[in-house]
């Protein structure tokens, strides 16, 4: 056999191994095709039409660019992401956006709308039903509550067909979920009342009013779900006054103990429970993390992700610069700096994705959008469209939810 | 595009997107996700004029490559896949057996550039004369035959192993099929 052979062999298997387009792809094919001569119009009409061209250009230049890297398409006018946003085996499994509805006089609560990433479609699908979404390690399932918090029940809801396969009853109200890292856990929070209650705050300027959550916390304990058979031990534990509204726990990174954000003197504090109901301090790994930085430990357990550090202005026209540290977890010390102005999630050893700034540091107000970065370079990919976390309408300013695949 | 060029238009991708989304894979080097932006883009600038297109399948098939082509001649960035291991530090062993070789050959093909890598898909999986080839996509014969040439050759720079290929003195083999994750 010789080369010539060889190649069109080789080319006939990997052929051959291909599975059929997903159904429906003529009408995915036809609304990409819609959105992008709605782009094209509005492009020409806008005065700001150098602007929209390079916003469009850029996720199908990094498509093509990097294998394993997937940013996603956006709306027209909005943000809010419509493909699958993935690098490496981190993929943006869900998202959401809050909302507060008043429930009554100076009441109200913050209630999450989510979109779910269908596996065999890549794109979200908004889905209502749900008050409360965890992802599952492969991306394939989710834990899930229903609309009235605290809940009695955890769904696992199969992300392909959006049915419920399995119903836990638990007796205790459940407010918060979590995964472990092998996915064969569930952290329950439960809690006594809603914990997303909000009150309204009188805006002494007679402007709109604004909403806060409420305090003391009603969190009363937490329990250890298995997600095969749905045992589980529930543990009653006491909040102090140091324990938000809403203080989930989550795994840590070798799923032997719980975190949960506190209050406290700085920003980002954590407490840690072990599996059965004990108080416990900070593992070595996890001393010096911070609940507000998501992505914590690396893979390889070596590099902790840490919080913004410095920002370089660019000028009136450019987006500003944002750093972020990172440690090495057993002694705090930092040991570099990567772009983003919080790491949320990391994709291998040397990658995470992360919010950063899309508009200059001074006057210019403060949007973001998720990017990848890498250490040891300045360089960022953009994998979504832009964001206004906190002036825009609510319902454009979305969450992510990380899985890995 | 009004209703019924629209139902035509789902009839067709319905039918043949299977087949086309298999040489966009091949013209990708094997990344899938890659391959569905590419036939997406090819589908999408058909669909634009459908009701003018007498033979569909060869129309996007010609995008699908000329897509490829001009990719390259626009200086992107090289579309090439990482793999997990690269061939170069593969070394051949006289018990390396034609599934090994194959593996190798996929990561190899996957390194080549977008236009080494169209030029074979079309001599040797469309089976395509040089002719045919040069007029799709629009160079000459020439170009062709030396740009076949020289991805050969860089097969057999990526992959050492295929060396071993033409040495007269190897047995045939009977390959059996393996499952390979590109």
């Amino acid at each position: 056999m010789n080369v010539e052979e060889l190649v069109r062999d080789s080319l006939r298997d990997l052929a051959g191994e291909q599975e059929p387009a997903a159904p429906g792809f003529a009408d995915r094919v036809l609304a990409v095709r819609r959105r992008r001569r709605t782009r094209r119009f509005a492009s020409v009409a806008a005065a700001t039409a150098a602007v929209v061209a390079v916003s469009v250009a850029v996720p199908q230049l990094v498509s093509g660019g990097r294998d394993d890297v997937r940013p996603s398409e956006v709306t027209g006018g909005q943000s809010l992401p419509v493909t699958a946003i993935s690098a490496g085996r981190t993929v943006v499994a869900a998202y959401y956006t809050t909302k507060t509805r008043k429930s009554g006089k100076g009441e109200g609560v913050a209630e999450r709308t989510y979109r779910l990433l269908d596996p065999s479609t890549g794109r979200y699908k908004k889905d209502t039903r749900w008050s409360y979404v965890a992802v599952a390690p492969g991306a394939k399932t989710a834990a899930v509550l229903e609309r009235t918090l605290p809940a009695s029940r955890v769904g696992l809801l199969d992300l392909t067909t959006g049915k419920v396969r399995k119903w836990y009853e638990i007796r205790m109200g459940i407010g918060g979920l979590s995964f472990s890292r092998d996915g064969t856990k569930l952290v329950v929070t439960t809690y006594d009342e809603n914990p997303d209650r909000m009150f309204e705050v009188k805006n002494a300027d007679g402007g709109v009013n604004g909403w806060m959550a409420g305090r003391p916390t009603s969190r009363n304990g937490y329990m250890i779900l298995d997600v095969e058979d749905g045992n589980g031990a529930w543990w009653q534990i006491k909040s102090g006054r140091d324990v938000p509204s809403r203080a989930d726990f989550a795994f840590t990174g070798d799923d032997k103990a719980v975190y949960a954000r506190i209050v406290g003197g700085q920003d980002g504090m954590e407490e840690f429970y072990d599996l059965s109901g004990k108080k416990i301090t900070a593992p070595a790994k996890e001393k010096y993390l911070r609940w507000d930085v998501p992505a914590r430990i690396s893979p390889n357990g070596e590099l902790a992700a840490l919080g913004l550090t410095k920002e370089v202005n660019m000028g009136k026209k450019l987006p500003g610069k944002s750093y972020s540290s990172i440690r090495n977890p057993l002694t705090g010390k930092e040991i570099t700096k990567v772009r983003g102005g919080q790491l949320l999630a990391w994709v291998d050893d040397h990658r995470l994705i992360a919010w950063e700034r899309t508009t200059p540091l001074k006057n210019a107000g403060y949007k973001d959008r998720l990017v990848l970065v890498t250490i040891g370079s300045d360089k960022i990919v953009p994998l979504s469209g832009e964001r206004d976390p906190d002036d825009g309408p609510q319902r454009l300013a979305w969450e992510p939810v990380f899985a890995e695949r | 595009m009004d209703a019924e060029a629209q139902d035509s238009f789902r009839e067709f991708v319905e039918h043949r997107s299977s087949a086309l989304l298999k040489t966009a894979v091949l013209l990708s080097g094997g990344d899938r996700h890659t391959a569905e932006d590419l036939l997406q883009n090819a589908l999408i600038k058909a669909a634009g004029r459908w009701h003018r297109i007498d033979e569909p399948e060869a129309y996007v098939r010609q995008i699908l490559y000329r897509q490829q082509i001009s990719r390259w001649r626009l200086k992107w960035p090289r579309r090439e896949l990482s793999v997990a291991e690269p061939p170069e530090g593969r070394t051949a062993g006289d018990d390396s057996s034609a599934a090994e070789v194959r593996l190798v050959m996929r990561g190899a093909l996957a390194r080549l550039t977008a236009r080494q890598r169209t030029v074979l898909v079309l001599r040797y999986f469309e089976d395509l004369p040089e002719a045919d080839v040069a007029r799709i996509l629009g160079c000459s014969v020439g170009t062709v035959r030396s740009t076949t040439h020289r991805s050969l050759a860089r097969l057999r720079t990526l992959a050492p192993e295929l060396a071993a290929l033409n040495a007269p003195s190897r047995p045939s083999r009977d390959y059996a099929p393996v499952e390979v994750r590109p």
